[in-house]
């Protein structure tokens, strides 16, 4: 049996027995059998696992951490150095159930030679064949299809199985993205034997056994899964794709209330836990009780995006009017306590960034003077009437945004009224693009600037916040995707982001920082663009 | 007793239109609501309108309303109440493991809450205007006065936080511990069915805090309640000619006035039981406490219709039952009710 450590169990239990005497005999010997709980992780989040099967439409955040961990991808990404604590590199992959992989010259066909002593957790062998079967799968289901396809990746027929351990993905073009693709939480390995014993006709890739039920092979597997509840992680010893994980047990809990999450780490009764309110994390560092390591969300961004199809709106001038009234500094310090990195205030010569890297800081900052006179320019001298909204949800940050927006907008004849809008709804109106103004953070799972660009510049889907159409951005992506020169590819991502200032169909705020607090023995937290935890990595020093 | 069985049964079937209209209404009303659950739950980094469409497909929102009506009532009828897309279960399995989570705080709030609020009440109408009266006015506002979520993280940020007596809040159950097999569902009771003292006093310890929450809140009405009627009670004749005949003051209290006293009390209590096990969802989410009404609320939020009209209609149901069970509970405090 595990155990807290013996403080807490006393406690608890004089607790529970000083308010019923009459029982206080059967209590305190708890303390007795006492394992040590240094093996045990145990984290505290505030969303809720639903399903184990990352494929599932509608799988939350959650849901996508504990997929990484329970499961191997082929490839992975390395990682960097980042404060206390790392980043993922996205420029540097490496294998995971793969032992290496090979790209031909021509781009088309990549190789990938499987470790030949991997193992299921039911000690099966993985080999080609439930790799071939997991691909498939990963480009046949709707959500997890549509991601596979922005590699190139988009039917069974590219997977082939050239022996036991070698297996072959052919592409019609060198798509940048295509192994890229493979790192991300769809396309996991599934032990195919035992997931297709479950398959039903109407169901060939046993999507509703494996929302409870685990085929995996990963570091982890579930030993009991209460949905909305609490996960509980055990390590697989057997495990090849890495070196063996520190901790042998792993416990994910469900704590709704932020305030008692921050209790619990600061109290040494939970390890973990990555979704504090800012204030908290503020305080708990300011008390020196915890270890708190903070990393710039790399591939997220806070924006303000305006409706680009609909007046006054529909004109870039009174875009970039708002962009200049906009009080960044102000805004960064009230929502965020300036945790994170800004993207305004940046300093172009001949209007074309140094990098083509995105997101980046955009030459955007505080200047009435400018927004007036853009305003004027664009017919609205005496500025206009417009609605301002945000999802309740993310009201922590959204409120101090609005509310210093609607103030600065004043000062240039805006007048702005703020609507909350429940998150539910917020989606259903930014697909049918019925707000005018509105306020939304973003996150590309691959942060490649032809990706952001073709992601959420252009399109019908909700993910183009701004609506925006244009001819020059669509040409540069759909090229730049099959550009195997890194120079060419390189200009192109400029002249994408010198687009994105011209026409300011969004204005990025910022990318919020990831507070990742922890008890002080924690180390090894990773950044991973899912931005959850990966237990993998952690260990506790003594 | 045969009696009591059959006019229960009628009473139950009784309640069936009842239980429809609720259904029916819950159903309209969820479809009336703001909020797209298709978009919603389709949401994925790269879902498009095909991916909508195909969400939409699947959760049956393609069809008219009354087409979707008919379809869950058809599903009810043979126990499916839909899957919940938030927890991806079956609706009924998410209720039926969460609802004596709910129960069991529910019951032990109302036990500590009438541990107090009889005997206060009680007090305050035998000494009416004296101190210990307004002693007890004040107790009560204040509780009622504060709202759950607050008492809740005072009491934790008092109680574990800064003293460290109560074990920490989250859930029924110390997470290190191993939860006995499952019988009942009460925590409490399992555990002394598996003869394990030690997660019987963790789960009581776990119990402890949120239930008091619980009982604060609904002191005022129990007490207020039981002041009043115990009021009524001593001005009346029989006590008035209790006491004449020399009767000793503890027999005059406890048998004569409360007995006549406690039949309004019953029915705030009934009411107090049912409104509770609805609406302590702040209590749940403040102790991260797996029962029903932390997961409606998650549900409504992400437009999750399944679990709202399953919830709905459960809580319909247990009114149902508790009415009937302070009925049955008036017939034995006063013989000349009976349930028709």
């Amino acid at each position: 049996m595990l155990h807290t450590r013996p403080r807490g169990r006393i406690r608890a239990h004089l607790f529970a027995a000083a308010a019923s005497a009459a029982l206080t005999l059967i209590g305190i010997a708890g303390a007795a059998h006492a394992q040590s709980r240094e093996e045990t992780l145990r984290v505290v989040t505030g969303g809720q696992v639903n399903s184990l099967d990352a494929g599932m439409q509608g799988i939350t955040r959650d849901g996508f951490g504990l997929n990484w961990n329970i499961y191997d991808r082929l490839v992975s990404w390395d990682r960097k150095k980042f404060g206390d604590g790392y980043i993922y590199d996205f420029d540097k992959m490496k294998g995971e159930l793969a032992e290496s992989f090979t790209i031909s010259d021509d781009g088309l066909t990549v190789t990938f030679n499987l470790r030949k002593d991997a193992t299921f957790h039911d000690g099966s062998p993985i080999t080609a064949e439930d790799v071939k079967w997991s691909l498939d799968r990963a480009v046949s289901l709707k959500g997890p299809g549509a991601q596979m396809g922005t590699g190139s990746l988009k039917s069974p027929d590219q997977f082939k199985i050239v022996d036991d351990h070698t297996i072959q993905v052919t592409l019609d073009k060198p798509d940048r993205l295509a192994v890229p693709n493979l790192a991300v939480v769809f396309p996991v390995i599934l032990n195919s034997d035992l997931a297709k014993e479950h398959a039903t006709a109407e169901d060939p890739w046993a999507t509703e056994w494996l929302k409870e039920n685990q085929a995996s092979g990963g570091a982890y597997k579930v030993s009991s899964f209460k949905a909305g509840q609490q996960v509980v992680l055990d390590r697989f010893d057997d495990w090849k794709s890495g070196p063996l994980p520190y901790f042998k047990r792993i416990i994910v809990q469900t704590v709704p209330e932020a305030s008692t999450r921050a209790s619990l780490i600061e109290r040494g009764d939970a390890d973990l836990s990555i979704d504090l309110q800012s204030s908290d994390v503020l305080a708990l560092k300011g008390r020196d009780a915890v270890k708190v390591v903070s990393i710039p969300q790399i591939n997220a961004f806070q924006m303000i995006a305006f409706n680009t199809r609909m007046a006054p709106f529909d004109d870039p001038r009174v875009r970039q009017a708002v962009a200049y009234a906009l009080p960044f500094d102000d805004m960064f310090t009230a929502a965020l306590y300036r945790r994170g990195a800004p993207l305004w205030g940046a300093k172009w010569e001949n209007g074309l960034p140094d990098t083509g890297k995105f997101p980046q800081r955009l030459p955007f900052s505080t200047n009435l003077d400018k927004a007036k006179a853009l305003l004027a320019e664009a017919g609205h001298p005496g500025g206009f009437k417009t609605s301002f909204s945000f999802n309740v949800g993310s009201a922590a940050t959204s409120e101090p945004i609005a509310a210093l927006l609607k103030e600065s907008l004043a000062k240039i004849g805006i007048d702005v009224t703020v609507e909350k809008v429940p998150d539910a709804q917020m989606g259903t109106l930014i697909s049918e693009k019925k707000l005018p103004f509105f306020t939304e953070s973003a996150i590309a799972w691959l942060p490649s600037a032809d990706y952001f660009f073709r992601v959420f510049f252009q399109g019908e889907t909700r993910w183009n916040y701004g609506s925006f159409v244009d001819e020059e951005l669509a040409e540069l992506t759909a090229k730049a995707r099959y550009e195997r020169d890194p120079a060419a590819y390189e200009t192109a991502a400029r002249r994408m982001v010198a687009i994105a200032a011209e026409k300011a169909p969004v204005v990025m705020l910022w990318q919020p920082a990831l507070d990742a607090v922890m008890a002080k023995d924690i180390d090894g937290f990773t950044y991973w663009f899912h931005r959850q935890t990966d237990y993998r990595s952690l260990t506790r020093t003594k | 007793m045969r009696t009591i069985a059959y006019r229960s049964a009628r009473r139950l079937i009784a309640a069936l239109p009842v239980l429809l209209g609720v259904l029916v209404f819950t159903f309209v009303l969820m479809r009336m609501l703001p909020g797209d659950p298709a978009v919603f739950f389709a949401s994925g980094p790269s879902s498009g309108e095909a991916e909508i469409e195909a969400m939409r497909v699947k959760l049956g929102l393609d069809r008219s309303v009354p087409e979707q009506l008919l379809l869950y009532l058809g599903d009810v009828v043979t126990g499916d109440f839909g899957t919940s897309m938030t927890t991806g279960r079956p609706v009924l399995d998410d209720l039926s493991e969460r609802l004596p989570a709910s129960l069991e705080l529910t019951i032990l709030a109302l036990i500590l809450a009438l541990g107090t609020a009889l005997p206060l009440g009680i007090l305050a109408a035998l000494m009416p205007g004296s101190m210990v009266d307004h002693a007890v006015r004040i107790v009560c506002t204040a509780g009622v006065a504060m709202p759950t979520f607050v008492s809740g993280l005072l009491l934790i940020f008092v109680f574990y936080y800064l003293l460290g007596w109560s074990p920490d809040p989250t859930g029924r159950i110390d997470v290190f511990l191993i939860a006995p097999p499952e019988v009942t569902g009460f925590l409490l009771i399992d555990s002394l069915i598996a003869g394990d003292g030690e997660v019987f006093m963790a789960a009581l310890g776990q119990l402890l805090l949120p239930a008091i929450t619980m009982a604060l809140f609904v002191l005022a009405p129990l007490a207020r309640m039981t002041r009043a009627s115990m009021l009524a009670a001593l001005g009346g004749d029989f006590v008035r000619t209790a006491r004449a005949l020399g009767l000793p003051a503890w027999k005059v209290v406890n048998v004569y006035a409360l007995r006549n006293a406690i039949l309004p009390v019953l029915t705030t209590t009934g009411i107090m039981f049912s409104t509770m096990l609805g609406a302590n969802v702040l209590v749940e989410k403040v102790f991260s406490w797996p029962g029903v009404g932390s997961y409606t609320l998650d549900a409504l939020l992400a437009s999750d219709y399944a679990p709202v009209q399953g919830f709905v209609l459960l809580m319909a149901g247990i009114f149902v039952i508790v009415n009937l069970l302070v009925d049955l509970a008036y017939g034995i405090a006063d013989p000349r009710v009976a349930i028709e």
